[in-house]
Order: structure tokens, then sequence, then C-alpha cells
């Protein structure tokens, strides 16, 4: 900071080395020496010869005038009049990086006309030089053009307000050109709609500011863009690097946008926001009709459903959406008794509560006995069906294990189905059960379950097999293998169980079973379109079935009076059947018309 | 559930991974005779520098601003405005016509000997920052990261300046005088941090705006 001397001093001792000394006067423009390429004072330009005999010249005239000023003046100096107030430099801008300009905010000036002066250094240099252009900029300016400045050099600034009484220095400042750049705004905005797949959106386009310099890389320019509806306040900001374009999407149809856009250097200040560019964003209405189709189905979905839900109520709609689930059938099935109480007893209600009375109810007036029928395969014979005279809850338990047999391997049970069994063979095989099962018959005393199977363990396997496969058609082939393989197995494991002197042993044919209790059975006699081994049975006694227990026991009513009346009208209740169980049943009339078991239900034992 | 979860954890696996080709991968170096080298461009590398010397030029700009913040110059100091910076003496162009003006060749060398005069100074800055306790981590971050920077810019300038010559742009003479290091006069060494700082603040800028200037004189052809 050099010190301001406000006296002048003697000439000789300055001009000659042009130190960077100021000189000031009372009156009157400062005169320094400078490298006098620089204008001494405002109304001076010099040259470098002309400059210390300019200033002295200078000099010596103010310094004549100035004590015949004072003297003139001094009577009408009252205490207000003071010297100037402190001026302050306010800012420095430059536009392009190459020319700057500072303004400075005057102070008091004391009452006295006052001068305004800038003086700058540079960096590294003791030379003070004085602002060239006073004009450029306006009031209370100083313009640095192309020449005077420097870029990557530090300005060291102070302006100096001048009147009569005294000078009064500003602070000095700090500039250093590269870090005041702020550009102007950028210019030759242009708003346009274009059109993206249908949909329009805003181009927005503009030019750097004339000055910078972008081209030659002097200057790298971002940019901004804000823009806001008419209707709105808030205006939405978007940046957009260093690129001289930008799309808009999404904006409101039939609005007024208004646009503006503003640029930076990569340090420096924000320019100015553009002026304002307007557009009208115009009315559309997208082509898409799926859109308009999905929303049309999405409510009528939703229409169906509140209706829906309202109807539930109506028992209907109710019914047809949510069918009532059918409970559990079973007579005696006590829910109350399976959640409490134990197995034992959950059987026994079962089976022995209202067996016996359900039946008779249901059944004539007629003194029946009901007979118990197990559909079992033996492990060497097809199934034989067996029914025993009396009830008994003990051989329930007992006939458990040989329950489960299929009866599609009954010879007897399938004989419509699955074709005629060679007489030779299985001749034989009958002959030698029907004489068990005479033998056996009188041992059906005690018995309910029949099972039936004297001596099986005793037959060839192979037998069976033959046997089974001539009885079996083609048609019914693989489902009766299917059911002699398990049920080789159960026997198998359980043949030994059987012992043919605890059961009564009675076959009958089963032909179909038709509703829940019906059993079209075929007799073992019946002549002509029968199985010859079936004629045996032509004196038996046959059942009706009156319930299906599980999947494989039947429990047949057995009628004791062989009322063909019961039989002819079962007989025509199956008038769909095939030809020729029917001219089974018909000729023997006292059968009553009887189900083949394995015809009707499906084979699930297995 | 964990099966579902398995595949769907592959799923991500994969879509992230046949997601990276579409990162531009970096071009491996070219050696002698390699056949699936992808050989950059003037322009590409051009654009790499000015990048490097960008970045280079916001960290001194950030640490000169902590600086000034947290150890204020005094206003009692009187050779304020006769900052000397070390490389005050090299003769650079002050302005866009002299910097338009001067020959490719002498711009690159400027660049090269501001590249040199920085490296040792900005090395002994870290170490001090290094080892100064009562400065914040990241000030010792961003200056070891300054001083790599100033090492890596400078064999990208050399790159460049190479490319130039092979492709005749700029004759041979770069390289014979940039040997020259002033820095070895060693006065930066009495410099203190801040004004450190601020000198290379300004000769970041420097550099990045003369690799801009030589990039748009040799290929303005791409973003200039």
């Amino acid at each position: 900071m050099f010190p301001p001397t406000l006296r002048a001093e003697p000439t000789a001792r300055f001009y000659p080395s042009c130190p960077p000394r100021l000189r000031s006067d009372l009156v009157g423009p400062i005169c320094f020496c400078v490298e006098c390429h620089h204008r001494l004072s405002k109304t001076h330009a010099e040259t470098l010869t002309d400059c210390p005999h300019a200033c002295r010249a200078a000099m010596r005239n103010v310094q004549g005038l100035s004590w015949l000023i004072l003297l003139v003046l001094t009577p009408h100096t009252k205490g207000d009049l003071s010297r100037p107030g402190k001026p302050t430099l306010t800012s420095c801008r430059s536009p392009e990086k190459e020319t700057f300009t500072c303004w400075w905010q005057p102070a008091s000036d004391g009452g006295l006309p006052t001068t305004y002066a800038l003086y700058y250094r540079k960096e590294n240099s003791e030379i003070m030089y004085e602002c060239p252009d006073y004009f450029t900029g306006g009031e209370n300016s100083c313009f640095f053009n192309k020449n005077n400045t420097s870029i990557w050099v530090n300005y060291n600034i102070t302006v100096v307000a001048t009147n009569r009484l005294g000078s009064t220095f500003s602070d000095p400042v700090d500039v250093d050109v590269v870090y005041i750049v702020q550009p102007n705004p950028p210019e030759n905005v242009s708003l346009s709609v274009m059109e993206d797949k249908g949909w329009p959106f805003l181009r927005v386009a503009w030019a750097p500011p004339r000055k910078a310099d972008t081209r030659s890389g002097w200057i790298t320019l971002i940019y901004e863009l804000r823009i806001r509806s008419d209707a709105e306040n808030e205006w939405e900001t978007h940046v957009a690097g260093q690129q001289k374009l930008f799309n808009i999407f999404s904006l409101r149809s039939g609005s007024l946008y208004l646009v503006q856009v503003r640029c930076k250097p990569d340090h420096g200040f924000w320019s100015d926001w553009s002026s304002p560019s307007q557009i009208r964003f115009p009315e559309y209405f997208h082509q898409e009709k799926s859109a308009w189709i999905v929303t049309s189905a999405v409510c009528a979905f939703i229409f169906l459903i509140i209706t829906v839900l309202l109807h539930m109520n109506h028992g209907s709609l109710k019914h047809c959406l949510l069918p009532p689930v059918p409970g559990p059938k079973i007579k005696g099935f006590d829910e109350q008794l399976l959640k409490k109480g134990n197995s034992e007893d959950i059987f026994n209600a079962l089976v022995v509560s209202d067996f016996p009375m359900s039946w008779s109810s249901s059944s004539n007036s007629e003194d029946l006995l009901v007979e118990l029928l197990e559909v079992y395969i033996p492990e060497e014979r097809e199934t034989m069906l067996g029914a025993s005279k009396d009830l008994g809850g003990g051989s329930f338990k007992t006939s458990d294990s040989d329950s489960g047999r299929g009866s599609c391997d009954s010879r007897t049970l399938l004989i419509d189905k699955c074709g005629r069994p060679k007489e030779h063979e299985d001749g034989a095989e009958e002959r030698v059960e029907r004489e068990d099962w005479e033998d056996a018959r009188d041992d059906t005393g005690g018995r309910t379950w029949p099972s039936v199977f004297p001596g099986l363990s005793d037959r060839p396997q192979r037998s069976l097999s033959d046997g089974l496969s001539q009885v079996l058609g083609p048609s019914e082939g693989q489902v009766c293998k299917q059911i002699k393989a398990r049920s080789d197995i159960d026997i198998a494991v359980s043949g030994h169980k059987v012992s043919p002197a605890r059961w009564s042993v009675e076959y009958v044919g089963v032909q179909a079973v038709v509703n829940d209790d019906m059993v079209i059975l075929q007799p073992w006699g019946s002549g002509e379109g029968c199985t010859p081994p079936l004629s045996s049975l032509q004196e038996r006694d046959y059942s009706q079935v009156k319930q299906v227990r599980s999947d494989d026991t039947l429990l047949l009513l057995h009628k004791v009076s062989e009322g063909t009346a019961d039989g002819r009208e079962a007989a025509t209740s199956f008038g769909n059947m095939s030809q020729k169980s029917a001219t089974c049943m018909n000729s023997t009339a006292a059968t009553g018309g009887y189900v083949d078991a394995a015809a009707v239900f499906p084979m699930t034992t297995y | 559930m964990s099966r579902s979860l398995t595949s769907v954890w592959m799923l991500l696996v994969s879509i992230t991974l046949g997601s990276r080709p579409a990162i531009v991968a970096a071009a491996p170096v070219c050696g002698n005779g390699q056949a699936r080298c992808r050989v950059l461009s003037l322009a590409d590398l051009f654009d790499r520098v000015i990048q490097h010397s960008a970045r280079m030029h916001g960290i001194s700009n950030d640490l000169h601003s902590e600086f000034e913040q947290y150890f204020p110059p005094s206003r009692n100091h009187v050779g304020r405005t006769s900052r000397n910076c070390h490389t005050s003496d090299l003769l650079t162009p002050n302005g866009k016509e002299n910097a338009q003006r001067i020959a490719r060749e002498e711009l690159t060398e400027v660049i090269l000997k501001l590249l040199k005069a920085w490296r040792d100074p900005l090395w002994h800055f870290h170490q001090i920052t290094a080892h100064q306790h009562d400065l914040a981590n990241f000030s010792s971050d961003k200056a070891l990261e300054m001083s790599d920077m100033v090492h890596e810019l400078r064999k990208g300038v050399e790159k460049v300046a190479e490319k130039m010559q092979t492709l005749g742009m700029i004759s041979n003479s770069v390289g014979t005088l940039a040997d020259f290091l002033p820095s070895e006069s060693g006065g930066w060494r009495l410099m203190k941090g801040h004004e450190l700082l601020y000198c290379f603040r300004r000769d970041s800028d420097k550099i990045k705006n003369y690799l801009k200037i030589l990039k748009c004189r040799i290929v303005p052809e791409h973003g200039c």
C-alpha cells in the first residue's frame, strides 16, 4: 500500500525515475508519473517523453494557481465543507474474459465538486496506472479494453475521490479477471413443438452470447433453462450442460409456456436470464384407443363384481357360485362323538347303533335277514362273495383285514364284462370250491362276514391267474390285473388268516350295482348266456345290496322269500343294461336284478 | 422357497452381468501387433486430457477455498500484492490473442513446462499436509490426488504431443526443451501453503485453457 502524499512536492525529485508515487494537489487534476503511454489525467494523453514535462508543466501551473485559488476561495469554505467521503468499489465484471469493467459507489462529496479516479496496479509491478476509459462502462465505471486486460494477472484497484479539500482513497481490491467472468445471456432462444410418435414435446434451442468465444475454446459455457406455464408462479429449472438444445416433455396441452435460458462459465457467475420466450402448446388428444378399452374393461369388471356382491344374499346366486359342500352321509356318523370319543366308541356308534334298524326301516315289512357281503379277492381264486346269515360286531373287525379286495378279479362278478372263463380249467376249481362252500355253509352260524375262501393257500397261483386272464375281457384286463396284483399281496399277507372253517361261504355273482343299495347279482346257473358255473347257484338265495359300506364292502339285503316281484322290479330297473345281463336276469327270476359291483363302481381299493 | 430365492438371485446376477457390456470398455493400450486394439483418435486424447485438467483444477479450487477458510491470510502482509509464484518466470500467454497467436509447438511446450514445474512443489505440499494434524483429512487426500494428477496429466500431454508429431501437425521440436525445469530454483520452498495453492489454482486454470485452445486449433470439428 503506497502512502498517498497530499502535498505538492518539488518536481525534480520524481520525474526522472518515474517512481510510482502519487502527486496530488489541492485543486486540479492529479498528476503523477507513470509508464507514460497511459493518460496522466482526464485531460491529457501523453507519451513517454511528454510524461515528465507535461506533469511538470501541469504541476507548475497548478502550483501557481493553487495559492491564488486558495486565497480566493478561502472565505467561501465554511465548516460544513469537507473532504469527500470514501468511495467503494462495488464490482468488476468481464463478459467474455477479454475485457472487464469496474464500478464504484461514491460517498458524500463533502459539499464540493468531486472527481473520481481509478488506479490500478498489476501483479508484481510497482507501476500505477489509471483507468483508461471512464465512459464506456457508464457512470462511475472504468472499462478495461483488450489491450489493458491481462488474464491470470492480479489487479490491485483503487478509487480516489478528490475535491478541493482533499482526496479520499477507497480500499484496494484484488481482481483476477478469470474469476469475474459473467457472460451475457444466451441469444436467439427459439421454441418449437415437435412430435415423437404422436406425442408432442417442446424443443428449446439457443445460441451462446455473441461476445463469448466458445468456438476457439477460450470460454466453456454451461447452460440452464427454466420453464413455467402462464398460470403458475413457480419455475421449473433444467440443467442443459454444454449443449445448446433441450427437449421438454410432459407439458400440458393448450397452455401458454414461458421459457428462459442463462449461462455460466466453468468458474464464474451466472448470466442474467434471457428475455422470456413464449409458446402455446397445441391441443392434442392421443389417438390411442387401447387405454380406453382397458379402462372400460376394468370398469365393467368392477361393476360386475359389485353387482355380484350386492346379490350375494340371494340364495340362487349364492348356490350357483358357492355350492354347498356335501356333508358326510354315513348313517350313525356322529361328529360330536368324533371330536371327543375314542375310536372304539366311534366304530361302535357307526356300526352297532342303528345298523339293523335302518335297514329294516327301509326294507319291506317282511322279515328280512340282512346279510353282509364282503367283496374280496383271494390269492388263488377270483373274488368270491360270501354271505353270512348273522350279524356280529366282532366279525366286522376281523374281516377288516380281508376287506379291500377288489371285485374285479372275481370271475363271478365280472362275467359279463370280462368275458367267459374257460370251462374246463375253471370248472374243476369251481367244483372244488363248491364242495368247500357247501361244507362251510353249515358254519355260517356265527359269522357275519363271509369271507370265504377255504383252502385258498392250497390253490396254485397259476390257476387263478389263468382263470383271471380268461375271465377278464380285454377292456377290463388292465383293471383286473391291477386288482389282481393288489389282491395277491393282500391275500398273501392275510391269506393265512382266512380260515375256511370260520366263515360260511356263499357265492353270488354280482353283475352291477345300481344306486347305492342295489347290486345286480348274476346267478350261478342262469343258463344260456351265462356262465355254466353259475348254474350251481340257481337254488341259492340272492341278495340285494342295501348299502355300500366302504370301497370294498357291500351290505346285501337278503330276502328269504324269493320274491319274484322284487326280482322283476329290480330287473326292470335295469333296462339299460346289456342284453346279456338282462337275459341272465330274466332266467333267474328269483334273483332279482343285481348289479355287478365291479361294473358300476370304479375300483378304488387299489 | 429356497429354490425360488436362488432362481431370483441368479436372475438378478445375470441381468447385472448382462447389462455390463453397455458400459464402454476402456480400450487397452496398443502394444506391438495387438490385433483387436482400439486406437484412440487425437480428439479423444484431447478430450481425456482436458477432462483430467478440469478435474485437477476443480480440486485445486476446493483446496484453495478450504485454506482461505481455515488459514485466512492476515491483512498485515506487506507483500500481499506481490505474490510471486515460482512459475512467474515462465512466459505464458496472458490473453486470447496471445494464446492464439503463438505457435502450437510453443503452446504445447508451455503446458509441459507448467506441468513439470509443479511436480515437486505439490509433492512437498502433500508432505506438509500429511504431517499437519490440524488439517482435515480430506485436505491431505486432495493434496495427494493433485500431486498424482499433475504427474498423470504430464504423461497424457506428452502422449498427445507424440501423437501430434506422428500425425505431422506439429514439428518435432517439442520435447527438446521439455527438460528445462524452472523449478530447480527451489523458490517454491519458501512459499507458504495458501500461496502455493493460489499459484497452483491459477496455473491449473491456465493449463486447462491452453489445452482447450490447442484442441480447437488442431481438431476443431469435435465440440468446439
